[in-house]
């Protein structure tokens, strides 16, 4: 609630406020088949960055008039609890909700084989439950989850993370305060087995040098939250081969 | 695997109908419930560190995410003296297809208003307590409420929820003047705990807590909300449909036995009601 | 022809499974020449193809299937029929009249077999198989698990209806209808078919269902489990 003034947010010794380095991931957990009544789901923590995905379909596309003939339509809604940040947030989607919805729906696009299913629709959608930074990027994380757990065919999973420009150093996993606070902010999406990127933004300022630093950054982070993902999805079908 | 969900079509699916009602007269239910038996609860509090207070309850599959944030305001002119507090409800198009993206719809308003009159009308919370300068500052607690996942009945585990996220939730302590005591906090000061149970009516037959298979078989269903000592502080009759003069008192004694065992499992987690 | 994974292994989108361009199956799909998985799975090897046998999915009408659904809208063309919540197919009929004999009412559920499915949408057939199912508990689950419901050349669902004493209609699309004697045995043989969704995959799934079925149903299907399926 209350304005303070610019906090210093990596100590002389590199560490951030919440303890960790500049390449350190805040503590991950990961989830998929979360909600019962979706098709698939997916939950991901990132620190106190708590988001819930699912998904519905591929279903008939209604109204008609809006499917397409050779592919299914992809629908994504990225939407935040009214506690979910420090001031409550007004009801509703925002601009900035839906701006996120989209380039976390393009970014999905890149990677599901729509063309499986002719006047189809798919819906995604993202709620974020607790936003400390990085909630988009987790977002899709979770996203990419539910529509592999859904049994969506798709090129590959995606994983995301965001890096940033804090206090001159180029750093891992931004939250909340360091986004507020820091130089820039930049989430990335990449789809790891082709190595390619699927969502792309930078708010702020860095120079050509930083923003190479931070994209090798984001990469490494990225293959550990791929890891993970992976491990869930496995975890989480293979207790349903053993069982017997 | 689940039942087919028949809230979620426009239309019944007969032999649902007539499977669920030859059932009830056998005193048994399509989830192997007997009629009187509501689905297992669980009650999470502090689920979210940013809100001031915040819950996750669930019943069967249906679980419901409630949040509280508290800001500071004017209370109203004609009650200086107290706090205010507004519910508001979300069914988020995660928890079932057939609920659609957008502003909540009257099915969501109808959840916060039947909410909000259980919290309000059994004197959930001692109002008075969060005032801090009389018809100038008071706190405003915004109660926030999500459907995740729907299996049929939210306002039961909603009533919940949110009295749960009342019970464990910590406002920011100021002074007679108005000012900030620095790293002093309260807790919400809670005075009863009213909870509620949704009945459902098949012709003659009742039953409680309405998964989504039964929902859509059901003649109509009716919510009732109780205070602890048992009075009646809501009544909402929530579908179509009528319910037999007779049956009425019986209801409202379920309703009570129901509630009972809820506040019973509240109190143990909890730890008031 | 390296392939790039062990019999039944959980893989993951994206995963490479083989070199060879020529193998790939169902659930997979090439690029630059290699066999990649498209969905959650476990991979196997069937008539040297790689496959992946999704563990959850979309069901995907084919001709020939044989399907449960609900009447959802009746139009002079024909009846329509919900298959799932998913997707809508049409029971084409020749004339109204015939459409007046089978008395449909919307809400009713039927089992009717797919005449065609493609760009112009779902079709079923109105032949001597299609039946108004006038009974039961209508019950939805994942649709790639109906072969193990099924079984091997339909022992697990023969195995139930005779442990049970209930009669089990099956959909290709994932519904289905359970209507027994008492609300014991229907019990019975619907927590069987949670268990056999459940653990669709796992080893010795006909054993473990018949131990869990027969202790449900108890003393009262003695005499009906003795032919063990």
């Amino acid at each position: 609630m209350e304005q303070t003034a610019r906090p210093k947010l990596i100590d002389e010794n590199g560490r951030r406020l919440d303890g960790r380095g500049p390449t350190d991931l805040r503590p991950l957990r990961i989830e998929v088949s979360v909600l019962e009544k979706s098709d698939g789901s997916a939950y991901v923590e990132l620190g106190k960055t708590k988001v819930f995905a699912a998904v519905y379909g591929p279903k008939e596309a209604h109204p008609k008039h809006l499917s397409l003939p050779d592919r299914a339509i992809l629908n994504c809604r990225y939407h935040m609890t009214s506690f979910s940040t420090d001031e409550r947030k007004t009801l509703g989607m925002t601009r900035r909700e839906v701006e996120l919805s989209k380039v976390i729906r393009e970014a999905l696009e890149s990677v599901v084989f729509l063309e499986e299913f002719p006047r189809s629709a798919i819906d995604v959608f993202i709620e974020v439950v607790q936003a400390d930074g990085g909630t988009r990027t987790a977002g899709l994380t979770a996203a990419s989850l539910a529509l592999a757990d859904a049994g969506i065919p798709m090129r590959e999973l995606i994983a995301a993370v965001a890096v940033g420009k804090v206090d001159g150093r180029i750093v891992l996993d931004l939250s909340d305060v360091e986004d507020k606070y820091g130089e820039a902010d930049m989430p990335v999406g990449i789809a790891p087995r082709s190595n390619t990127i699927v969502l792309l933004q930078l708010n702020g300022k860095m120079t050509k040098d930083e923003f190479r630093q931070g994209l090798m950054l984001a990469q490494m982070g990225i293959q550990k939250i791929y890891q993970a993902q992976c491990e869930a999805l496995r975890k989480k079908y293979e207790s349903s081969m053993r069982e017997a | 695997m689940s039942f087919i969900p028949l809230k979620e079509r426009s239309f019944a699916v007969r032999i649902m109908n007539d499977k669920i009602y030859k059932l009830l007269q056998q005193g048994k239910r399509i989830d192997e419930r007997s009629p009187y038996e509501f689905r297992k609860i669980t009650i999470q509090t502090n689920v979210v560190e940013k809100a001031n207070g915040s819950a996750l309850v669930s019943m069967g599959s249906t679980r419901i995410l409630t949040g509280i944030k508290v800001e500071l305001g004017t209370p109203y002119s004609d009650r200086p003296n107290e706090g205010v507090f507004s519910v508001n409800a979300e069914l988020l198009p995660l928890a079932s297809k057939s609920f659609e993206p957008g502003p909540p719809d009257e099915r969501g308003i109808e959840l916060a208003r039947v909410v909000d009159r259980c919290v309000r009308e059994g004197k959930a919370i001692d109002l008075e307590k969060l005032c801090i300068v009389p018809g100038k500052m008071v706190y405003i607690l915004y109660i926030d409420i999500y459907v995740l996942d729907y299996d049929g009945n939210y306002f039961d585990p909603s009533v919940m929820s949110a009295m749960a996220a009342l019970a464990t939730c910590t406002l920011p302590r100021y002074s007679a003047a108005g000012e900030r005591l620095e790293g002093e906090y309260m807790r919400v000061p809670i005075r009863d705990v009213p909870l509620s149970a949704t009945i459902g009516i098949i012709k003659d037959k009742v039953l409680v807590d309405p998964c989504s298979a039964e929902e859509g078989s059901l003649d109509t269903s009716i919510v009732i909300g109780m205070d602890s000592a048992s009075n009646v502080v809501a009544i909402h009759k929530n579908s179509p449909g009528h319910i037999p003069l007779h049956l009425m008192e019986s209801i409202i004694d379920i309703a009570e036995e129901q509630i009972g065992k809820m506040r019973a499992l509240f109190r143990e987690v909890v730890g008031v009601g | 022809m390296p392939i790039y994974f062990s019999e039944k292994e959980v893989v993951l989108p994206g995963q490479l499974l083989s070199d060879d361009s020529r193998r790939a199956g169902e659930g997979t799909y090439v690029m630059d020449g290699k066999v990649y998985a498209s969905t959650v799975g476990a991979a196997t090897i069937r008539d040297g193809k790689v496959e992946v046998i999704t563990f959850k999915g979309p069901y995907r009408p084919a001709a020939g299937d044989m399907v449960i659904g609900v009447v959802s809208d009746i139009k002079p063309i024909g009846a329509e029929v919900d298959l799932g919540g998913r997707i809508t197919a049409l029971l084409k009929i020749r004339n109204v009249r015939e459409l007046t004999s089978l008395n449909l009412k919307i809400g009713d559920v039927v089992y009717a077999k797919v005449a065609s499915s493609g760009l112009r949408g779902v079709f079923l057939e109105l032949n001597d198989q299609f039946k108004k199912i006038n009974e039961g508990v209508l019950l939805m689950m994942t649709p790639t698990k109906v072969p193990r419901l099924i079984g091997k050349r339909g022992s697990m669902i023969s195995m139930l209806k005779k442990v049970t004493g209930c009669n089990i209609m099956v959909g290709t699309n994932g519904l289905v209808v359970v209507n027994g004697p008492s609300p014991a045995k229907e019990f019975a043989a619907i927590s069987a078919i949670r268990l056999i969704e459940r653990e669709a995959h796992s080893q010795g799934l006909t054993d473990k269902v018949l131990a869990h079925v027969s202790s449900l149903v108890g003393g009262e299907a003695k005499h009906g489990a003795d032919g063990k399926a």
